[in-house]
This record gives C-alpha cells, structure tokens and sequence, in this order.
C-alpha cells in the first residue's frame, strides 16, 4: 500500500510552491530600499465569495464575470490564489512627474480617491514594484512546471470584499490542474458570443470586395 | 603584470558573453506577459561605447535638472562600467489608458484622466510628462522582471536606471510614443558595478581613482625619479 497517494502529495505540493511563490515576490528586485509589499492567501470560503463577487459584476465588467465563472471552475481542481498589494504613496523621492504630480511631496498629499478596484492616484514606481512581485511570483511557479496566470480582475474582487486593505493590488493564481486550464478558455464563451462579439469588434473582416454589389 | 593574449583573449569572450545575454534578456523580456493589448514595450540594446557615454553625460547633465536626481551623478558612473544598457519603453503609458477604470491613477475613470492637463515636454524639471497610465505600468513591470528574473539565472550582473531611460528619451533613441521609460544596465565582470557603491560616486570611482592616482602622479614620479 502506497504511503500517500497522488492527489495529497499534488495539494502538499501546491502549499509550498505557494510559499516559494510568495518567497520569491518578497525577494524580487524592486525600486527603493525596504519594499513596502504585502500578500495573503485566500482560503477556499474567501475564494468562492471572490469568484462570486466578479461574477456579480456582469453588467458591469464582462471580463470580470467571465473571470469569476473560470474561477468557480478552478475550485475544483487544486488551486490557489495569492493577492499582492501595496500602498499607492511614493517613499522614493524622485520627483519624476509620472503619475501627474510634481513631487513625490505632493502626491502623498493629495487626497486617497477610493474605489472598488484601486485608491488612487498611486505611484507609478510603487506600482512597477508590486507587478515585478507579481512576476517573479510567476516565473516561479513557471519554473516549477505550475499552471500560472496573473488576475486584475480577481484582486479587486478580493479588495471590493476587504481581503486586502492595500491600495493598489494584484492577483496571482496557480494552479495544479491536469490540464493547463489558464489558456484557450473557449468554454467561458459560447460559439454564438464569440461570433457576436467578433462581428462587433472586427465588422470589416468578413467584408467581400468592396467594389462588388452588395446582397 | 603582463596582459596575455589569453588574457586578450578573455576580455574579448567577456563582451562577446554581455552581447549574447543581452539579446536573450531581450527575448525574455519581449515574451514576458502584456496585458491590455501588445507593441507596448520595446527593447533597445545600446551596445556602442559612444552610444553608452553619450547617455551617461545626459545623466550626469539632467542630475541639475531637478533637486531630486542628484542621485543622476551615481547613476551615470555606475553605467559607464556597464557592457551595456537595455532600454524598455511603454508606448501606451501616455497616449492610450487601458481604459478599465481602475482608478490607480486616482482620477475614477480614463476618460477623466485623459482630459486632465498633461506636464509640459520643455519642464526639464519633469521626467515623464505625466499623469501616464499607472494600470499600463505593470507591462513595463513584467518586462522589467522578465529581464532581471533571467539575468538572475544567467548569473548577469544587472543594475535598474530610470536615468537611463529618461536619457534615452531626451536623446531621441527611443520611438516617439514612448511616456514612461527604465533602462537595465548589463556587467559581465568580476565585481558587478551596480553593487557596492561608496558616497560620493562620481567623485571617487574607477576612472576618477586611476586619473587621480596613476595618470597625474605616477608619469611626474616617473619625471622626477628617472
């Protein structure tokens, strides 16, 4: 008799890859001393609340609620989503004028506009710093032969509903899958969506040869 | 101690060995992820020494341009030991909001932000005439990773200069749409000159210790004593 079987040693796996994940954001080159980085893993409550939370946002973000019905689907495979975020002020002192303001002075004294997605206005620096965490997040789950893609829109869902108390944020979700489940979502989309939405975006590309009569 | 030809031979191999890292830097940064659409981010290798100094000076002159980049005077001699600098743009940073209202930039939605004045080019003062799209600094932010997650694999020695890419911009090596740009500084060396900076860099560095040390005394001692 086996001592453990596949699928505990799989979840086993996921768990510290999770943590080397984090490890190497925590430890990505960054901008500045000290980085100011945070990140939690939801647990599978906070999860599921997410994936339903975007897929709320329907009317407003399709994209959002395709993203929550893929996540509900990933729930039933191993997977994990780890949510990096910062604060939007500027400890650098570059006064380089990127996110609008003159000085990094006067953008940490502008007044935070808060919204479900970000506070703004943020450091662009700052922001360069929490998606090269999210990276090298990434690039290690990749190296460790795990199916890897970066959220936006699974993070705000995780911000709108209070996991993360940082400003801007940023979502890494891994999975261990048997299948790569990240990429050719045909199956979040109907043919009939997909051919509506094509001949929207793209009414041209389907045009015969202009000069001839038209049906 | 006598230069060799194998040792030559070395020095050769060495830059040859930065050309080639630089070009697959390139290639993992060019394939690192893109969100919100791709030609967002270019890659410029500057490999010639006059094409390095001229940046370098540009530095060192925009180190007045601002209180705040004195640092610029650090940033110039430590690339001037550089084999060579990569330079990543964002071309949509400026002209082109993601246009999915995240509100990073703080102003709720793009087209608030779009309406909102920019800084003028002529500011010297100013470095990216912002406010840029901050949602659009995650590309720059993956293809920065892409670049240093691989050097860190190849055993390059790397160093992170937004001098640089702002010196890029000003000389007009870089494409017109370009808002937002950081160079890589790339050294196959021994000792990696992005580490191990004393105070007072452009005073006390390699070419300032030899000029001051063997080029001014050791020809008048030669003068003297011979």
């Amino acid at each position: 008799m086996a001592k453990k079987k596949m699928e505990d040693l799989v979840k086993a796996g996921l768990e510290r890859a999770v943590e080397l994940m984090v490890l190497a954001a925590n430890n990505a080159w960054h901008f500045g001393g000290k980085h100011t980085l945070e990140a939690v893993l939801l647990d599978d409550e906070e999860m599921e609340e997410m994936a339903n939370y975007a897929l709320s946002l329907g009317d407003m973000s399709p994209l959002a609620a395709r993203d929550g019905r893929f996540a509900l689907e990933l729930m039933k495979e191993p997977w994990a989503v780890i949510i990096f975020g910062d604060n939007r002020k500027s400890p650098f002192n570059y006064d380089c004028g990127a996110c609008g303001f003159r000085t990094c002075k006067d953008l940490n004294k502008a007044e935070t506009v808060e919204s479900l997605t970000s506070n703004g206005p943020a450091c662009v620096f700052k922001t360069l710093n929490l998606n090269m965490a999210a990276n090298a997040a990434a690039a290690t789950a990749w190296r460790l032969g795990l199916h890897c893609r970066v959220f936006s829109t699974l993070a705000f869902a995780a911000k709108a509903l209070g996991y993360m108390e940082s400003d801007i944020v940023v979502g890494v979700a891994v999975s261990a899958a048997k299948q790569d489940p990240f990429f050719d979502r045909h199956k979040f989309w109907t043919k009939e969506e997909w051919e509506r939405i094509f001949n929207k975006e793209f009414p041209t590309f389907n045009r015969g040869f202009i000069g001839a009569i038209e049906e | 101690m006598a230069v060799e030809r194998a040792i030559k031979q070395f020095e050769r191999d060495r830059k040859e060995a930065a050309r080639i890292a630089a070009r697959l830097l390139l290639a993992s940064g060019t394939t690192s992820p893109r969100v919100g659409g791709v030609r967002e981010c270019t890659f410029h290798i500057i490999e010639d020494d006059c094409d390095i100094e001229d940046i370098c000076h540009k530095i060192e002159t925009m180190a007045d341009d601002n209180k705040a980049w004195k640092f610029f005077k650090r940033d110039a001699q430590m690339l001037r030991d550089a084999d060579l600098i990569i330079l990543i743009t964002s071309l949509r940073s400026l002209t082109d909001p993601s246009d999915i209202n995240c509100n990073m930039c703080g102003f709720l939605t793009c087209e608030y932000m779009q309406e909102r004045e920019k800084f003028k080019k002529e500011d010297k003062s100013i470095a990216f005439t912002g406010p840029l799209c901050t949602f659009r600094a995650a590309n720059v932010a993956y293809a920065l990773n892409g670049i240093v997650s691989l050097a860190r694999q190849l055993g390059i020695d790397f160093g992170v200069f937004w001098s640089a890419g702002l010196a890029g911009m000003r000389l007009g090596m870089l494409p017109h749409d370009t808002g937002f740009a950081v160079g890589v500084g790339i050294s196959v060396t021994e000792k990696s000159p992005f580490r191990d900076i004393p105070i007072d860099y452009d005073k006390y560095n390699d070419r300032t210790m030899k000029d001051r040390i063997i080029n001014r005394l050791w020809p008048q001692f030669r003068s003297i004593y011979s």
